[in-house]
């Protein structure tokens, strides 16, 4: 019971957070606001998702797996916010062909 | 209550697919609407999950959406660069209307309205009125299920859909590799490539990420084909990881690329289609048919071969992200 109900809040908290990182993502002015609001919301909200889920693992092996895909998201979502930010560092801003 | 959450998971689901389809699909850009086909797959790969397909979620969350994405990714990225190379070469002529220009502009203005409203709308109605005829003489079967369940004893493996895929219907799969190889000689006969220079991105961050990923998508790999004897994975998405780990690499190239040895690799590019076709041809000469294995074999027959069809498929992926066949050896 009471691992269910902190699951609830730990998994509504994440998605609070990733709802703020969309919002963002969508609102803020430039590329440098937009990675910053997406990445540190979806890397929180994503971990609270996963801390939500781990209270419901069937055994440390379940558990282990969860965290290490929070681990490797945390790895590839930094890369990718990194390099985008170095691409428009060094060529500006993307523009498509339109 | 948990029923109703799902239906309506369900519904948000499918009117997100339906929508992602027709933006891909109506957009200009074709940028973005390649970003929309990895957004399709991605949800697609859901979809696959909430039917209760995980094989096919993972095949096409790693094959669907991954691979064909960076694929598409790095074609547009070629053709945008011949388009600059084109236009630079010969500013003052007029745009060649066979050239990569011509096909970039006709990509990306949307196309003159025609009047095919009566032809759309014919080709409609026949389609879907073969549809709905066909669904609605859907015999009440339950499916293959239970066939599958009643000879899983003589498949040689514990999970039913490899069972299905490497020895009931092997024919099909083996179809499969076929396509894949034959699609890398395709992209072979069109051209080949140098040596590709590295090109070190500044800063730490990338070079620290190969080295965490690369290992941790090898050791992925190849848990993902064990696993398919006994639980959802297989050949297929195993050699979409590792040909993820290989793309990764060929991408961020920390060095100069080295040059494909041409033996090995023709032989590792051909390893899976070929044992394949070796041992369905046994099984033709020994008794259970062409791709048929004697039931006491079948297991050990079934993992050499998807471990040659892993090998292979991941290095078909790699070739065709490179696309061309290594230079220096056309005889």
């Amino acid at each position: 019971m009471i691992a269910n109900t902190l699951t609830v809040i730990l998994i509504l908290a994440g998605l609070v957070f990733f709802a703020a990182g969309t919002a963002g993502l969508l609102r803020f002015p430039d590329v440098y606001s937009r990675l910053h609001a997406l990445t540190k919301a979806d890397n929180v909200g994503l971990g609270l998702v996963i801390l939500g889920l781990m209270l419901q693992a069937g055994g440390p092996a379940d558990i282990l797996k969860l965290f290490l895909i929070w681990v490797l998201v945390l790895a590839a979502g930094t890369t990718a916010a990194h390099m985008v930010a170095q691409r428009t560092w060094t060529h500006g801003e993307f523009e498509s062909d339109r | 209550m948990s029923d109703l959450l799902l239906v309506v998971f369900d519904l948000v689901l499918l009117v997100g697919l339906l929508g992602v389809a027709w933006r891909c699909l109506a957009s200009t850009d074709l940028f973005r609407a390649v970003v929309l086909f990895i957004t399709f797959g991605l949800l697609l790969a859901l979809a696959w999950v909430r039917l209760e397909a995980p094989d096919i979620a993972l095949a096409e969350a790693a094959i669907g959406a991954g691979i064909t994405g960076a694929l598409l990714l790095v074609t547009l990225e070629r053709l945008r660069s011949i388009a600059v190379e084109r236009r630079r070469g010969r500013p003052d002529e007029p745009p060649d209307p066979a050239g990569a220009d011509a096909l970039l502009h006709a990509l990306h203005d949307p196309p003159p309205p025609r009047r095919t409203f009566v032809p759309a709308l014919t080709f409609a109605l026949v389609v879907g009125g073969l549809m709905v005829t066909a669904l609605w003489h859907q015999p009440d079967a339950v499916g293959l299920e239970p066939v599958v369940d009643e000879h899983m004893g003589v498949s040689g493996v514990d999970h039913p859909i490899t069972a299905v895929l490497l020895n009931f219907r092997a024919y099909d799969t083996f179809l499969e590799l076929a396509i894949v190889l034959i699609a890398l000689l395709g992209a072979w006969s069109l051209g080949r490539y140098d040596r590709l220079p590295a090109r070190p991105a500044p800063g730490p961050i990338l070079p620290g990420t190969l080295r965490l990923l690369v290992p941790v998508a090898i050791v992925t790999g190849v848990y993902i084909l064990w696993a398919g004897s006994h639980a959802p994975g297989g050949a297929f998405q195993a050699g979409a990881i590792l040909g993820a780990a290989g793309i990764l690499l060929v991408l961020a190239r920390p060095r100069d690329l080295p040059m494909a040895p041409s033996t090995p690799l023709r032989l590792g590019l051909a390893a899976g289609v070929g044992l394949f076709l070796a041992i369905g041809i046994i099984g033709l000469f020994i008794g259970p048919g062409l791709l048929g294995y004697p039931p006491e074999w079948a297991y050990p027959l079934i993992i050499v071969i998807e471990v040659a069809a892993t090998l292979s498929i991941a290095l078909t992926l790699v070739a065709l992200f490179i696309a061309g066949r290594p230079a220096g050896d056309d005889h």
